[in-house]
């Protein structure tokens, strides 16, 4: 089973974020970049399921600036065999399409049997690069999987729905399916695996630049926080009567 | 009395018999032991010395820690060295060369049929205990130990009726039952707990001084794959001392009744998990890498608050969490979520919270050369893990200024690594001392208020440099201030006040009398509570339970309820993990009617009552 999985590198949820004198990202110093959360969940299942079936190979693949390579060594710290680094340059690209043609012009000639992402980046959350690169790639494809069942040639995969609902659905091979966050418990880099993975391949990759961007960002901004009063007057039944309207048609609580 | 020839060469037989049996069980032990890693190490002969006589004769530990049942055991041993003489004379009759004259012999019955009776006694009170009351700590029934019982019982009876009796048949039938019961007991007691008595003696002279004594773990970043996998080889591996430790257990159970994961309920018992576990599997492969063996979960609950080793009487060093959890981080990265997290904010950011800037840290004075204390925050006190801790901050920052002591924060601190190191991340506690490290390069004094920063930065950061500063915990300065005068006490206060004892800061840095130098300065009612000192009851918070928070059973109440149910109207501790823990904890606990107990650091205790 040769397994890619998608990993991103994103500003960790702790960092200050200030946004850069462009308006088009964050200022980078005393940012701390992370492995995208779900992501995380991806690489393990990724090995998990190459341990499952005994053989195999698990790629870890990311789209990014120089300092995504990290997010790489972490997954191969962790047990993927190799990576693969498509390189991005600034201002970063914000147009999942782009970024997911550009992975399959780097990924085709691999024949993978199962593409692995995270459900979506803790960035952006655009949430579509794993099912546009299927696409692409001619792959069938599922989205927020819950949980995974490998049996000859075929996958089943929980998927999670609105409301508590949930799904099945068997998937024929090659596949490409997101990860929600919690579908496993993620291992932890060993000893071993660290100073293994400094021997590990990464491979740079220049991306296809051919492909114009649909979509781009064009600022961006911390939401105004924003505070409104309002005295309600008149007799009890008047106050009420707007108290409720207020709730139920402005505040939407009730 | 008068053996024939036949009876003497059957007695010879019968000896050397025994006597190899005795020999050869205890040199199998003995073999496995040697292959441990390190050295047993003679250094401080004469401590060492000092505290083998206290502990074996004079049973010290024994009895502190059982006051009846260590006296009765205290009664069969000083029988057991009283006999020594009549059991070697004994066998002496018996090959015809009496070693001592008849007349010296009834001298000595004179005193050792008394003392055959007080063991007589002891043994029996002891076998009460076991099979009739049978406390939970002991475990199953043991028949050996019944076995024992019986043996030391007709023992001292044989004696007693030898010495008692006119030579005749019934004599000699008792002088050959008597011999027969001590070559039985040379064969039973390498083969049960009872090879205490050989172990034990050696296990309290050769115990290291220092508690945790986990071997430091040096990691090259650079090793070529051999030398990595000899050295993640050589974590499975016990040292000589532990490997020792495991052949003198007795099984008493004192360490699992004093761990506060066990009193909370917790599964991991210390006696079994990181002790007698082990016994098995060594003798089985005849070698000491048995630690991947033990039972992750019950290390995982570990406090590593010490309380095993120090109640353990026959000198094991017991806590093996250090082992445990090194090897679930770094062979099998298997490691808790949250503790990954934490992980990941000491390896990108220094501290534990993934902080990029501490407000306490920017309104305290920065250090400068010439200011004689580096004041060594911790990340607790850094980032407000408690908010009300910035005020004893604050109050000892008062302390130091009505002193006249200079000091001031580092600007590059990072966490002492205390998490890291307990948790098993110890590539990650390397690169934290490293850092810190260089920041104190050229630093002569610190001072801090967190024992887990004490231990480490000014203990455990000594295995693996030299150290050029001297770390000293705010109880030591502010009882030192006190003592010699530059800090001037205003009144006392009246409140009924008592004193946590932090285990980093009693166990393994062994300082208990600072504090109370300063409450008794400062209180007028100050009481003990009963488990004190260096026999402290861990708050819940040590070896890096603090950030698991949820999992971890009742560990955290156990203590708290102790001090909501004393008359205390005031707890000062002297740790910042033991504050927020009482500060958090304490209320939910108390009942209707019982006014809250305050909690508060040595700090703003002293500040109250003195002229800051």
């Amino acid at each position: 089973m040769k397994i890619a999985v998608l990993v991103k590198q994103v500003p960790g949820g702790d960092s200050p974020l200030r946004i850069s004198d462009d308006q088009l990202w964050v200022i980078e110093d005393n940012v701390n970049f992370i492995t995208n959360e779900s992501d995380a969940y991806a690489v393990e299942e990724a090995l998990q399921l190459r341990e499952k079936s005994g053989e195999g190979e698990v790629v870890a693949v990311s789209f990014g600036p120089e300092r995504t390579q990290r997010t790489i060594r972490e997954a191969l710290s962790k047990g993927a065999d190799r990576g693969i680094h498509i390189e991005d340059s600034y201002p970063y690209s914000s147009d999942p399409l782009k970024i997911a043609t550009a992975l399959s012009e780097a990924l085709k000639e691999e024949q993978f049997d199962l593409i692995l992402s995270g459900l979506q980046s803790d960035d952006y959350g655009f949430g579509q690069v794993g099912v546009l690169l299927g696409e692409t790639l001619g792959m069938t494809t599922a989205t927020l999987v819950m949980s995974t069942e490998l049996s000859d040639g075929s996958l089943k995969v929980k998927r999670e729905l609105e409301s508590g609902w949930f799904q099945w659905v068997s998937l024929s091979l090659p596949a490409s399916i997101s990860i929600q966050s919690g579908i496993n418990t993620p291992r932890y880099p060993s000893l071993k695996g660290i100073m293994g993975a400094k021997k590990k391949e990464i491979k740079s990759v220049a991306p296809d630049s051919a492909t114009a961007a649909a979509q781009a960002i064009s600022r961006v901004y911390i939401p105004q926080k924003t505070k409104k009063t309002e005295m309600i007057e008149g007799t009890a039944d008047q106050q009420v009567k707007r108290l409720a309207e207020v709730l139920k048609k402005e505040i939407r609580v009730v | 009395m008068q053996f024939s020839f036949t009876e003497q060469i059957a007695l010879l037989i019968l000896t050397l018999a025994a006597l190899s049996s005795f020999t050869y069980e205890v040199w199998r032990r003995l073999r496995i032991v040697l292959k441990g890693s390190g050295h047993f190490s003679l250094n401080r002969f004469g401590e060492r010395a000092w505290r083998t006589f206290r502990e074996v004769f004079i049973h010290e530990r024994v009895i502190r820690g059982r006051f009846w049942p260590g006296l009765m055991h205290a009664l069969v041993f000083w029988g057991f060295i009283a006999f020594g003489v009549v059991t070697l004379d004994h066998f002496a009759v018996g090959f015809g060369k009496p070693i001592l004259s008849h007349r010296a012999d009834e001298l000595y019955s004179v005193v050792a049929i008394p003392v055959a009776g007080l063991v007589l006694l002891g043994i029996l009170v002891l076998a009460y205990r076991r099979f009739i009351t049978r406390p939970a700590a002991l475990g199953k029934l043991s028949p050996t130990s019944g076995l024992v019982a019986v043996f030391i019982s007709l023992l001292m009876i044989t004696y007693i009726y030898g010495e008692m009796s006119p030579a005749s048949v019934v004599a000699k039938a008792n002088w050959w039952f008597h011999s027969i019961l001590i070559l039985a007991f040379l064969v039973l007691i390498p083969r049960s707990k009872h090879l205490h008595l050989v172990f034990a003696p050696f296990n309290i002279f050769f115990r290291p001084f220092d508690t945790p004594d986990h071997k430091a773990v040096n990691i090259d970043l650079e090793a070529e794959e051999e030398e990595l996998d000899a050295m993640l080889s050589d974590l499975t591996r016990l040292s000589k001392n532990q490997a020792l430790d495991i052949f003198s257990c007795v099984a008493c159970g004192r360490c699992t009744d004093s761990c506060p994961a066990h009193r909370g309920g917790g599964i991991l018992s210390p006696k079994d998990h990181f002790i007698l576990d082990l016994r098995q599997p060594m003798l089985d492969s005849g070698d000491v890498n048995v630690l991947e063996g033990i039972n992750v979960e019950a290390g995982w609950e570990c406090t590593s608050c010490q309380a095993c080793t120090f109640a353990c009487p026959v000198g094991n060093q017991v806590e093996k969490s250090d082992e445990i959890r090194r090897l679930q981080v770094m062979v099998e990265g298997q490691v808790p979520q949250q503790y990954q997290k934490l992980f990941m904010n000491l390896q990108e950011t220094g501290n534990t919270e993934g902080a990029f800037s501490s407000s306490l840290a920017e309104t305290l004075p920065k250090f400068t050369p010439e200011k004689e204390y580096v004041l060594w925050l911790g990340c607790f006190a850094r980032f407000n893990l408690d908010p009300n801790f910035t005020q004893s901050v604050e109050n000892y920052a008062k302390i130091l200024d009505a002193a006249g002591v200079s000091y001031g924060v580092l600007e590059e601190e990072w966490c002492s690594g205390d998490p890291a190191n307990r948790l098993g991340e110890k590539m990650t506690y390397q690169m934290l001392m490293e850092h810190n490290l260089e920041q104190l390069s050229t630093v002569k004094k610190v001072t801090t208020m967190c024992p887990h920063c004490a231990v480490n930065v000014g203990k455990e950061y000594g295995k693996h440099a030299n150290l050029n500063y001297e770390m000293q915990h705010h109880t030591q300065v502010i009882s030192s201030l006190i003592e010699n005068g530059r800090l001037a006490i205003s009144g006392k206060s009246s409140e009924a006040v008592t004193y946590h004892d932090p285990c980093n800061l009693s166990r393994m840095l062994g300082e208990v009398d600072a504090p109370r130098k300063a409450i008794r300065a400062t209180a007028d009612d100050f009481f003990e509570l009963e488990e004190s000192g260096t026999n402290t009851l861990c708050c819940g918070a040590g070896g890096g339970l603090w950030w698991k928070k949820e999992g971890t059973g009742r560990t955290h109440l156990v203590r708290a309820e102790q001090i909501v149910e004393s008359r205390a109207e005031t707890v000062v501790t002297s740790c910042n993990f033991c504050y927020g823990m009482f500060n958090q904890g304490l209320g939910p606990l108390t009942p209707e009617g019982r006014g809250p107990v305050e909690v508060k650091d040595l700090a703003d205790f002293v500040a109250e009552n003195a002229q800051v």
